[in-house]
């Protein structure tokens, strides 16, 4: 091994936490005039929750319009620019063009058709708010299953238009704090409809009409009065909002995905050149992409505490977070699996997995605040902390295995990858995961029906969550069954392996899709088709997993094997 | 002798065709429940020895229309088989030895588990107390089974009630008598679940189906059962019922339990009265509700927190306390659990759910010993590779 493959780990990981460090010092919005980098850390009650402005603003913009940004013909407004323009220069907000409209039948409807474009500004649609409102109540009359794209479209429009007048009215968030003259948030619409002297509701209004006025200099002074009195009366409300601020603008998810993708890259590359016999470069690349995935996995960590902190709820609180979550954790077990194995596929699955979890967490995140408020039936930290992470644990566990499943099929039928070595280590692995998510995945089941026992007296209910758990459980348990009855080796073992991936993904994201049962959160319409897809995908490579063990282009190895696995 | 008949019961084969069918079981009753009630589909699939799976369960009506159902073994047929061949296998495989213990554990506590889900099929009770603000309550009523009551107010301090329970109810045609009852009940129509309509919604061919009572301008139609799709839904249901003494009519009466009150019956100088109502079980204490809330998250309709203060009366027993009921925090008491559930509309009172459940601490014990048993199995068997990897 010579000095440059000694050093390369060291470098790789360097690079990613320059990365991380540039991104995390990167100023994204110029601060000099206006103070806006401030104004973002302002705390405001939305959705039940205190948080920055900044918050609202991004998120609005994002259920509004699906960025975080607004561009004019001239320049790119940031998500609090946009947001301070909408509530205090509504003529020139009315002219952005940030509420989106996708279905092309809606586009026609509204005769915006011949545009090609999908977003569309207020004063675009005004003439037809009568007609946009006739459709939504028309389609609000059918029940939710049975509206058809048009109506959901229309009514997603709908509420778009309607969340946008609220916002531009000031109706929500709550913007006016709970100072001196009330003991709870408030909007400032209501309190400026009966007391224009209200003094709590004159702080903050002061802001907003300095920037109104095109005055730098009295909403710089403002904006540090009222900032010093938030501090004084709300001390950690203020310094939650700040963090808040430095969260949104770092995404550390983002930033995380970013490298995951590098490590992955790392990893392909590694693998390929111990295929062509240089194992050393081989290695040493698969210790560059450990490296990399490290550093992701812990500005993945970083996120996930901030989010911890900034919640006060412990990591998994709906199925954004499950993502992240979930993602976290199979890293966690394809690095330990790596480092077992000692040959790179586990760590490319887990790179890979980790990217993909943080692009199923963005698209879930996408409908408004992931840190929302949780319902009151679901209110325990102590439930949360136990039952939820458990079985999350014991998700991700059957999805790792799944994956590993899928290395060794496909490696298996199309390369000669999978020597005699990497069979055992592979199907071992697999093996172990399998153990490991069985564990946990049954006493996660079993603790959320202790939740259940506890909080509306019923252990087990049938609901269809608990029966996409049990399903995950039964799985497991009829592998190991079957393994340990001889009934499959090696080669079955990931072919229900895979299978496994089918039943863990219909049971997280499927049973919500029923509507049925107290555990069905809401759900998009888009993710039908993705989880439709994957299954797809998985039921495919079952399929090719099925071919006889002799046509496997890696067959040398796997017949030595067969012969041996049963003793 | 005995070891040769339980070898194949004992079988791992079949243990993994038991899972396989109980998975396939587990997945048709929860798409099974896009149609049906939960509690329905319960019965059906879970609870039930045989279950007739429709076929059109698996393909959405909008892409194919699917005659047909399977015969399939239900829940209770396959818990049965699973206990069997566990308890076959420990008989003839498992050696009592350390390196064992972990799988006898886990596997104890599994079959604790089943006899839980068994005993709670057969002895868990759920009623609902719906309590008003201010007043009291000392009875449950199990929403999914209703009863006739037929109540003589006559006696000076208590009234005599008599109660024709649902199951003789739904027959239509049928004629309903006994020495307890004042007079004949022939049931005309039952409905499962039901609307109850004004005299100007009712369609002609359902005008006039009744001519005595309250209720005798409205009409009832049947509607489909309540889904698990509907939430929270519950059905209610009615019927018409022709009474008679003697051989002399008393009338026709429209009896529902969305009516919520009773209807008088008069003849020889006395009067009766008659309600389908929940059926209700009466309990030896009495729930006074002081205060419901009903907290909401800041310029939200989201519910931050339910909770009932209420005052538990058992004079028999010398208790009286007050206790508050909410969110996770129910109240135990005579073997009873109440839990914070619902509440009425404009928050004027609660609805607790209240569970009998000798069975509640079986998974509790189970679930112990099964995390116990795994960590033990499966520690004992990565311990050497793990140490053999660090070397």
């Amino acid at each position: 091994m010579n000095t440059l493959q000694r050093a390369l780990p060291w470098i790789a990981a360097l690079l990613a936490v320059v990365y991380v460090g540039i991104r995390f010092a990167s100023q994204d919005i110029d601060s000099s005039v206006y103070h806006l980098q401030q104004l973002r850390a302002v705390p405001v009650s939305g959705e039940g929750r205190t948080k920055p402005l900044d918050t609202v603003a991004r998120n609005s913009l994002m259920v509004l319009s699906g960025k975080q940004s607004a561009r004019t013909s001239s320049k790119n407004l940031s998500a609090i620019e946009w947001y301070m323009e909408l509530i205090t220069k509504p003529n020139e907000a009315v002219n952005r063009r940030v509420i989106r409209i996708d279905h092309p039948d809606v586009l026609a409807l509204l005769g915006l058709n011949e545009e090609k474009r999908t977003r569309f500004s207020f004063d675009e649609l005004r003439p037809n708010l009568n007609e946009i409102s006739r459709q939504a109540m028309l389609a609000d009359q059918t029940k939710p299953k049975a509206r058809d794209p048009f109506q959901r479209s229309v009514l997603t429009l709908y509420q778009r238009l309607f969340r946008f007048s609220e916002l531009s009215q000031l109706q929500k968030p709550f913007t006016v704090a709970p100072l001196t003259s009330s003991d709870d948030w408030r909007s400032l619409y209501a309190v400026l409809k009966e007391d224009r002297t209200d003094p709590d509701a004159q702080a903050i209004l002061r802001v907003f009409e300095a920037y109104s006025n095109d005055d730098p200099a009295a909403f710089n002074a403002n904006l540090d009065g009222y900032l010093g009195q938030i501090n004084r009366v709300l001390p950690g409300e203020a310094k939650k909002a700040r963090y808040e601020v430095v969260f949104n603008r770092v995404q550390p998810f983002y930033v995380a995905a970013v490298i995951y993708v590098a490590a992955f890259l790392t990893g392909c590359f590694g693998l390929l050149l111990s295929q062509l016999k240089d194992s050393e470069w081989g290695q040493t690349l698969r210790r560059s992409m450990l490296a990399l995935i490290l550093v992701a996995f812990v500005v993945q960590t970083i996120g996930i505490v901030a989010r911890i902190y900034l919640q006060g709820r412990p990591p998994v609180t709906n199925l954004y977070s499950s993502a992240v979550f979930i993602g976290w954790v199979c890293v966690m077990l394809g690095v330990f699996a790596d480092r077992q194995m000692k040959l790179g596929l586990a760590g490319i699955l887990a790179a890979a997995i980790g990217f993909g979890s943080l692009i199923i967490a963005h698209n879930l995140g996408s409908s408004g605040d992931t840190m929302e408020m949780m319902q009151a039936v679901l209110d325990s930290n102590f439930w949360l902390a136990t039952h939820v992470i458990v079985v999350s644990i014991g998700y991700s566990a059957t999805f790792f295995a799944g994956f590993l499943a899928i290395a060794y099929i496909i490696l298996g039928v199309f390369t000669q990858m999978i020597d005699k070595d990497r069979a055992k280590s592979l199907s071992k692995m697999i093996y172990g995961v399998i153990c490991f998510a069985t564990l946990m995945s049954f006493v996660g089941t079993v603790l959320g029906g202790i939740w259940a026992d506890q909080s509306w007296g019923r252990f087990w209910g049938w609901d269809p969550k608990e029966n996409g758990a049990a399903l995950i459980v039964l799985m497991n348990l009829l592998i190991l069954h079957a393994r340990w009855g001889g009934m499959i080796r090696d080669r079955g073992v990931a072919v229900l392996a895979v299978l496994g991936n089918i039943i863990t993904v219909w049971s997280w994201f499927g049973t919500n899709m029923l509507g049925v049962g107290l555990h069905s959160y809401g759900f998009t319409q888009s993710a039908v088709f993705w989880l439709a897809l994957f299954i797809l995908s998985q039921l495919i490579i079952i399929a090719i997993g099925l071919i006889p063990t002799r046509l496997w282009r890696s067959r040398d190895g796997m017949a030595k094997l067969t012969r041996t696995a049963g003793a | 002798m005995i070891r040769r008949l339980l070898k194949p019961l004992a079988s791992l084969r079949l243990t993994v065709v038991l899972f396989a069918l109980s998975m396939f079981l587990i997945f048709a009753g929860t798409l099974a429940q896009v149609r049906d009630g939960v509690w329905t589909v319960v019965d059906q699939y879970f609870r039930s020895p045989f279950v007739l799976i429709d076929l059109q369960l698996f393909v959405p009506e909008k892409i194919a229309k699917i005659p047909g159902a399977i015969l399939f073994p239900g829940g209770f047929t396959l818990g049965i088989a699973l206990l069997i061949n566990l308890i076959a296998a420990h008989a003839v495989r498992f050696k009592l030895r350390w390196k064992r213990m972990g799988i006898i554990i886990t596997h104890l506590g599994v079959i604790f588990l089943l006899v839980g889900e068994f005993v709670t099929g057969l002895a868990a009770q759920e009623g609902k107390m719906t309590i008003i603000e201010g007043q009291s309550a000392n009875y449950t009523e199990d929403i999914r089974t209703a009863e006739l009551a037929i109540v003589d107010p006559s006696g000076s301090d208590d009234d005599l009630v008599v109660v024709v329970p649902q199951h003789l109810l739904t027959h239509p045609g049928s004629t309903i008598q006994d020495g307890l009852l004042p007079f004949k009940i022939h049931i005309n129509e039952w409905m499962p679940n039901s609307q109850i309509l004004g005299p100007n919604q009712t369609p002609p061919e359902r005008k006039n189906l009744a001519n005595a009572g309250l209720a005798s301008s409205l009409a009832a139609i049947p509607i489909p059962k309540a889904t698990g799709v509907d939430g929270q839904s519950v059905d209610v249901p009615a019927a018409y019922i022709s009474l008679t003494h003697q051989d002399k009519p008393l009338g026709t009466y429209l009896v529902s339990v969305h009516l919520q009150q009773p209807q008088t019956v008069i003849f020889d100088g006395q009067a009766y009265q008659i309600e389908l109502r929940f059926k209700r079980t009466y309990k030896p204490y009495t729930i006074h509700l002081i205060d419901f809330k009903h907290d909401l998250f800041t310029g939200t309709n989201k519910a931050r927190n339910y909770s009932s203060q209420i005052r538990l009366v058992d004079e028999a027993k010398n208790v009286d306390r007050e206790v508050l009921i909410y969110m996770n925090h129910p109240l135990r008491y005579a073997g009873e659990t109440f839990y914070q559930q619902s509440f009425l509309r404009g928050d004027t009172g609660t609805i607790l759910q209240v569970v009998k459940n000798p069975g509640w601490l079986i998974p509790y014990i189970s679930c112990i010993m099964i995390t116990i048993g795994m960590l033990w199995h499966f520690g004992l068997r990565l311990a050497p590779t793990l140490r053999r990897k660090s070397s």
